[in-house]
């Protein structure tokens, strides 16, 4: 019998503490979701790599650097640059444009997208911009739950689970996956922006680029190391599946082939010399890099429910939101929960949606799950993020600046 | 003749002064976390969380477009490609399932 949390081919124990770096302080412990550190105050740790949901909070907030991951897509990436025959498609995730300069020495939170596009135009990427699949996240989702919401009201036999949650989070899914499978049915079915992008960028994308799906290389530039074992996932090959019903007779591929996180994007730019900070922006090159503002804000805790929330008004009253910032949801409380009243066409009535918003998921879903399971949830939609603020805070992110490693090599 | 070898060698028993200095100082910081550390890490780490946000809110800000359903390349890829939300298509290529992992474990 063997004990696992994880599919065949799945990246395992992603996360990894340097026994000859740890010094036991219990930091790392005190920023694990699921207590999947062991070892005692004082003694060396390590991490259940059953329970670690490959979110490296524990990683960016080590005082003594001694967490790292043990999976780098960086050689083969740059490999792929240089082979003519292969279109490298770089996916831009929305948390990465406002973290990267902090790297080369711009401003904490600084918006660099055009200069981003510029940096990896250079190297050889194409732009695919992930802001693009987080609109048809939101075209998905959101239609996903107009859906549930009508056939619940109708009262429905097969009306799906309400409250619906988000699926955008890998960390969280896995979450939900190895601690309350009862769940799963609420768990809205659209797959991530990035792995919407991937499969879009292979099927679609082929056609717009005018290639052969099996020579483009998508590259996905994530805040998070949970987007790798993600991708890792042995379901995600639709592209392939697809191409292989449409006469295609190719080895298997990944929808998306390789993560980088915003550090590693980092290094690559550095040894391919590439300065960020001098660089000029850039546009982008297709279609794939339009995007809107709902889509960029998924990157921050409460918006993927704002970008949501946008469209259901438009979809259920026929007009858009008056006025477009959604405030509840924003911010930095642990639980945001807001009700909004509007005027639905088609059932001609007026309808009650209660949402809820989770971040550094933790210490705060586990009452919300509770009370789901009972029974007596007030709400209808659910947005849960695993970090501590949402994507801009994922253990991808750049460390310095964030405190990290504060005492050194010593 | 004298085989005898004298070269300086630190006793291996002792740890050197370089080595004491870095046990002592990991074992002041071990011994400092508790008190006050965490509280300042989770403050230091709020103001990075609202200076990154603040970045992507401005970027909503400045958008031309600000909601989903307006995004010309997400209409064009439903009209020549994708066919609608929820869709055949979508249904493919866009939705996935999910894995009841605690079955993995037993």
């Amino acid at each position: 019998m063997t004990v696992t949390t994880y599919q065949p081919g799945e990246i395992q124990g992603l996360i990894e503490i340097q026994a000859s770096k740890c010094k036991g302080c219990d930091a790392c412990q005190k920023f694990c979701p699921t207590n999947a550190i062991e070892g005692a105050s004082g003694a060396v740790h390590s991490i259940n790599k059953e329970k670690c949901l490959s979110c490296g909070q524990c990683l960016i907030n080590c005082p003594f650097g001694a967490i790292i991951e043990t999976h780098s897509a960086l050689e083969t990436v740059i490999a792929k640059l240089a082979d003519k025959d292969v279109k490298v498609v770089g996916i831009i995730a929305p948390a990465v444009r406002v973290a990267i300069g902090e790297e080369f020495g711009l401003g904490t939170g600084e918006l660099v997208t055009g200069k981003l596009y510029g940096a990896m135009n250079k190297a050889g990427f194409k732009i695919f911009d992930c802001n693009f699949a987080a609109d048809l996240t939101i075209m998905e989702e959101g239609s996903e739950f107009i859906h549930r919401l009508h056939a619940n009201v109708k009262g429905e036999a097969d009306a799906g689970a309400l409250p619906q949650f988000t699926s955008c989070c890998p960390g969280w899914v896995r979450y939900l996956e190895t601690n309350y499978p009862s769940l799963l049915p609420n768990l809205s079915t659209a797959k991530s922006p990035q792995q919407m992008a991937g499969t879009v960028a292979k099927t679609y994308g082929a056609k717009v680029y005018a290639m052969q799906p099996e020579n483009i290389f998508t590259v996905a530039v994530m805040p998070c190391t949970s987007k790798k074992v993600e991708a890792s996932r042995p379901e995600f090959n639709s592209a392939w599946k697809y191409n292989q019903e449409q006469g295609a007779n190719v080895a298997e591929y990944r929808d998306v082939d390789a993560v980088l996180t915003t550090r590693e994007m980092a290094q690559l730019l550095k040894l391919l010399e590439i300065d960020l900070a001098k660089t000029p922006e850039y546009e982008g090159d297709s279609l794939f890099s339009e995007y809107t503002g709902a889509g960029t804000i998924f990157g921050a805790t409460g918006g993927v429910m704002e970008a949501a929330l946008r469209t259901a008004h438009k979809v259920l009253t026929g007009d858009e939101m008056a006025k477009l910032e959604f405030e509840p949801v924003r911010g930095l409380a642990g639980v945001k929960a807001a009700s909004v009243t509007l005027f639905d066409q088609s059932l001609s009535q007026d309808v009650t949606v209660n949402v809820a918003v989770v971040h550094d998921m933790g210490n705060n879903v586990e009452p919300i799950l509770r009370d789901i399971m009972a029974g007596i949830s007030p709400y209808h939609f659910i947005e849960v993020m695993n970090c501590a603020g949402g994507c801009v805070n994922g253990g991808g992110q750049p460390i310095d600046g964030n405190g990290s490693s504060w005492i050194g090599n010593i | 003749m004298n085989n005898k070898k004298h070269v300086f060698a630190e006793d291996s028993f002792f740890i050197s002064r370089r080595k004491f200095m870095a046990i002592g100082a990991a074992f002041i910081a071990v011994m400092a976390i508790p008190v006050g550390w965490f509280a300042s890490k989770v403050a230091k780490r709020n103001d990075y969380i609202k200076a990154r946000s603040a970045g992507l809110y401005k970027d909503d800000a400045i958008a031309k477009l600000r909601v989903s359903h307006a995004n010309p390349a997400v209409e064009k890829y439903y009209k020549e490609f994708g066919g609608q939300p929820l869709g055949h298509m979508s249904h493919d290529l866009l939705h996935t399932h999910f894995v009841d992992r605690t079955k993995l474990n037993s």
